[in-house]
């Protein structure tokens, strides 16, 4: 067992964990004291000191993308914290809603705080019911408290928080999709530029944060970047959540610091394969994420340069596990179904070859797939994701990364278990 | 202003265009299908991607816009953007779109109406692949009516979704949205709320590919058999900018031409499908006589005769009526009467609309009637007192066509009179009151200039030929004023005209047919009569 203390769900086995009370009790909101006291600008170098990196799937460091907007403008600026977890394996948002709901939201404050807005939502995924109302509970609390509402704790600021539910669409994850979701309209992503922090919510200069990337600021502004830091490694430190799931013994949510070993993560914290199996392969990051072998596995470190190395990413950590009795042809089906399902459509290569792909994948699996099949689903996937070479950049072909996210499984799939597909193939090339 | 490179091109353009926009306005293709210049950016169908040095990954060059660059960031120390848009990878990058684009196409172009003007099949020979790799079922759905004229193949939609950003954004009737999701996606119509606006006929327009079809159109002929003739709508006072496509005898299709100093890229539907009420109406193709009661056909030298004598004996006692439906050469023609009153019959009027986008349909349903009120001389504002207290008892119309309906006032009018030429096309109401019809020619027949509500005179260009002994207007005024003695007028076509007008009228002085071209010209605050 790992002896690493978790921080951010350090007090989720506690009863009422999530009032606030609770929190308060455990020293919840002396962040946002201090924050109050501080200029904003000195937030936000704070937060760029600690080299804290987006928890949401793409990793960007969070203080960056704060100084994006644009401080002089007239127009309002927005805080929308991205509650919709709806990446397949991942469940750490969830848990951090239902257990520690005002870490996060009294990192939303000092988020809004640090970039100047005076109006936060919060995007709940639509499946999250339970959840939202909680939140709306919360919510409601910390108006009473007055940490939220005007002149928050005695200060000149104010904040309102507003929760929004989605409609239970993939896409509504992407951030531009998110903000024309929340604006009341299809979830379709913008084209970029311009970016969000310019032009996001109402054309409005807008950040849009992952649960977890909030629920870590209290604790950075409690403790200073340099504590952050010395956790994991430098360039994506911090307390990590990890999902881990499929075929373990224990599967469950994981705190753990940046850069642990995949292999203690599934062995040791996760209770090593179910039945005693060989494990065959590893979602590190997601669905989206470039699968990797067994052998890959054991050797990789969980932080977002180490995985971006080989080829994959840290993405929103769900780890789904897959042992040797998996069927990979099966397994690459169900992701290219799921892909086609949510898929928006709005580009060519996404809508067109994610159909096409599961399409494919379908005619393998029911047995009558032919040898030209394997090179031509590596094309598709190509041409519609691009390359997955991060030294050449990615070759994104699509508005947003959807493209990549069909494109990198499906591809490692193919590519890392070529056999388990030709044996599919060869099967029915023997019969006819 | 920054240097931008594309391919061996070096142009120097306004900061902030994008390259797409550079690049066509340079004569460079860049093919695309969801960009359109009227309508917001939304950069999905990937078709226009460039190769641009410095960038990783290939652009959307409709999304990728240029500015200047730092003086260290300069390519080859001048440029600030080098883009390419030949080399082998943007060329592999536009066939793979095209193979998503083609793989559930029907590929049935020989039946498809967009066939000869389809930028998939264009883009499909020029940077396509000749054969699919597609094995799997095609995506079949079938075709809808979205409006009662709009009909919409769902097969051949590419998902552009010009169209629904056209009802949002340029007639903001907000009708059309994309149904379901990704891969099942459909261009619908709400339900209770079908594709009926004033402007919905230009979705089949800006529609790419052939998925959105006008039932007007649709099956009847094939592009390439048909003449494509630039020229003004006649059914507002905005003066859009048209081409007619016909075939001999027959006008098949009205679209609209690009000027952004008239209607900018569309038309409405009055205009777009107007042509039609000139098809079946009962045409004057003789020079006519009423006897008692009846209509008798006659020779045009008799018709002229008749006319001029008459003319001639009613002194000054003469009101000549001018037409805003006709163009500024024949109102003009008819001031070259030396002798008599002017004046006008009521505005056709009905109400106008102005869309969010600001394209508007004018409530002057006459085209001409800012020319008309330039070239002719001082049209009497009351006209009806002024035939009384003269008692004018003859009158030359120039009819205002089918349109015209007449009030009771005028047909009153028009009984007081002892002698009415009416120079018509039809035989209209108007035309029904005449002693002799002289055959003028139809709307989209006849050939000259017309000045819109903005003051830009445009060149009106025929696309059907003459019908039976019909003449240009124009002509018959001359022969009538020239066999009066009065003068000896000898234009030998609407040019000659035009010149003429321009030393009368200063504001039309130098507008030839040449200079006003396919986009005419603006005389705006220029006009006094001489």
């Amino acid at each position: 067992m790992s002896d690493f203390q978790p921080i951010l769900t350090e007090h989720i086995h506690q009863k009422e964990c999530h009032t606030l009370s609770f929190y308060k009790s455990v020293g919840g909101y002396s962040a946002l004291e201090k924050v109050l006291a501080m200029s904003a600008d000195d937030v936000i170098e704070l937060v760029k000191a600690s080299n804290l990196r987006g928890r949401g799937g793409a990793g960007f460091p969070a203080g960056v993308k704060w100084s994006f907007i644009p401080q002089d403008g007239e127009k309002p600026k927005y805080l929308i914290n991205n509650a919709d977890e709806s990446e397949p394996g991942t469940f750490k948002d969830r848990l951090l809603i239902n257990k520690t709901p005002h870490q996060i939201l009294e990192g939303m404050i000092v988020a809004s705080y640090a970039i100047g807005c005076n109006t936060a939502f919060i995007y709940i995924r639509g499946e999250f019911f339970k959840e939202y109302q909680l939140l709306e509970k919360v919510v409601a609390e910390a108006y009473e408290e007055n940490l939220l509402g005007k002149g928050i704790l005695g200060s000149d600021y104010d904040l309102d928080v507003v929760i929004h539910r989605g409609a239970g669409a993939y896409i509504c994850g992407e951030e531009t999709g998110l903000i024309e979701s929340l604006e009341g309209k299809r979830g379709w992503p913008r084209i970029k530029p311009p970016f969000p922090a310019i032009e996001g919510y109402l054309k409005c200069p807008t950040v849009v944060n992952n649960v977890e990337t909030l629920s870590n600021l209290p604790h950075i502004i409690n403790r200073g970047p340099e504590w952050f830091k010395s956790i994991g490694p430098e360039k994506g430190p911090g307390p990590k959540l990890f999902c881990v799931s499929g075929n373990v013994n224990r599967p469950g949510v994981f705190e753990e610091p940046m850069g642990i070993p995949l292999k203690d993560l599934i062995f040791d914290l996760a209770g090593g394969i179910k039945d005693g199996n060989e494990l065959k392969a590893v979602f590190p990051g997601g669905s989206s994420s470039a699968i990797l072998t067994a052998e890959e596995a054991l050797s990789v470190n969980m932080d977002f340069d180490s995985l971006a190395e080989i080829n994959t990413m840290l993405g929103s950590a769900g780890v789904i596990v897959m042992d040797e009795k998996v069927d990979m042809v099966q397994a690459c089906l169900n992701i290219a179904r799921f892909y086609a399902h949510e898929s928006c459509g709005q580009c060519t290569p996404c809508r067109e070859g994610t159909a096409w792909l599961s399409k494919i994948l379908s005619r393998i699996a029911s047995g009558d797939g032919n040898s030209n099949d394997i090179d031509m689903i590596l094309e598709i996937t190509d041409n519609i994701g691009g390359l997955i070479d991060f030294s050449k950049g990615s070759f994104g072909k699509t508005i947003c990364p959807f493209g990549e996210a069909v494109a990198w499984p499906v591809r490692s799939f193919v590519e890392k278990f070529e056999n388990d597909f030709r044996q599919y193939i060869s099967q029915e090339e023997s019969v006819a | 202003m920054p240097l931008l490179k594309i391919d061996n091109a070096e142009l120097e353009v306004e900061s902030g265009i994008t390259v797409l926009q550079a690049a066509t306005a340079n004569g460079i293709e860049i093919p695309h299908y969801c960009y359109h210049p009227a309508l917001e950016t939304v950069g999905s169908c990937r078709m226009c991607i460039v190769q641009i040095e410095g960038m990783p990954k290939l652009q959307v060059s409709c999304n990728t816009f240029v500015g200047e660059a730092p003086p260290d960031k300069k390519i080859d120390e001048k440029y600030d953007m080098v883009v390419h848009t030949q080399t082998e990878l943007v060329k592999q990058e536009r066939k793979n779109v095209l193979e998503f684009l083609l793989l559930n196409h029907p590929l049935d172009c020989p039946v498809c109406d967009q066939a000869g003007e389809c930028f998939l099949q264009d883009y499909a020979f020029k940077f396509g692949n000749a054969h699919s790799r597609f094995e799997e079922e095609k995506r079949v759905r079938p075709s809808e009516y979205l409006g009662s004229q709009i009909v919409i193949n769902q097969n051949r939609c590419i998902m552009c979704t010009r169209c629904v950003r056209f009802t949002r954004q340029i007639s903001g009737t907000g009708e059309l949205f994309v149904q379901k999701r990704g891969y099942d996606f459909k261009i619908s119509a709400l339900e209770d709320q079908p594709l009926d606006n004033l402007l919905a006929g230009n979705v089949t327009d800006i529609c790419p590919v052939g998925a959105l079809l006008s039932t007007d159109y649709i099956h009847k002929n094939r592009i390439w058999n048909l003449h494509e003739q630039p020229s003004v709508c006649q059914d507002c006072s905005v003066g859009c900018n048209i081409n007619v496509f016909y075939q001999k005898d027959r006008i098949f299709r009205v679209s609209p031409r690009e000027n952004h100093d008239a209607n900018g890229y569309f038309i409405c539907d009055i205009g777009r499908y107007g042509f039609h009420r000139f098809e079946e109406i009962e045409r004057v193709t003789s020079p006519m006589r009423r006897d008692e009661d009846e209509l008798t056909e006659i020779q045009w030298d008799e018709a002229i005769k008749v006319v001029a004598k008459n003319l001639s004996d009613a002194k000054e006692k003469i009101v000549f009526v001018a037409s805003p439906f006709h163009t500024n050469e024949t109102n003009f023609m008819l001031g070259r009467f030396q002798k008599g009153f002017f004046g006008a019959l009521p505005l056709i009027e009905e109400e106008g609309i102005t869309y969010p986008s600001g394209f508007c349909i004018n409530g002057d349903r006459s085209p001409n009637h800012r020319g008309m009120n330039d070239v002719c001389p001082s049209i009497l504002e009351d006209m009806a007192s002024e035939i009384d207290q003269q008692n004018i008892k003859v009158m030359y119309i120039l009819d205002d066509g089918v349109d015209r309906e007449l009030d009771q006032e005028w047909k009153e009018i028009l009984m007081k009179m002892d002698f009415v030429v009416v120079q018509s096309y039809a035989l209209t109401e108007v035309a029904e009151s005449a002693h002799i019809i002289l055959p003028g020619l139809a709307p989209f027949e006849r050939e000259g200039t017309v000045t819109n509500d903005q003051g830009r005179v445009q060149w009106l260009r025929p696309s059907l030929p003459l019908k039976g002994k019909a003449r240009p207007d124009w002509r018959i005024i001359m022969e009538v004023v020239n066999t009066m003695g009065q003068q000896e007028l000898s234009y030998s076509d609407v040019g000659e005209v035009l010149a003429e007008m321009g030393k009368c009228f200063p504001a039309y002085k130098g507008v030839s047919l040449f200079r006003l071209g396919d986009y005419g010209l603006s005389i705006n605050g220029k006009v006094e009569s001489s």
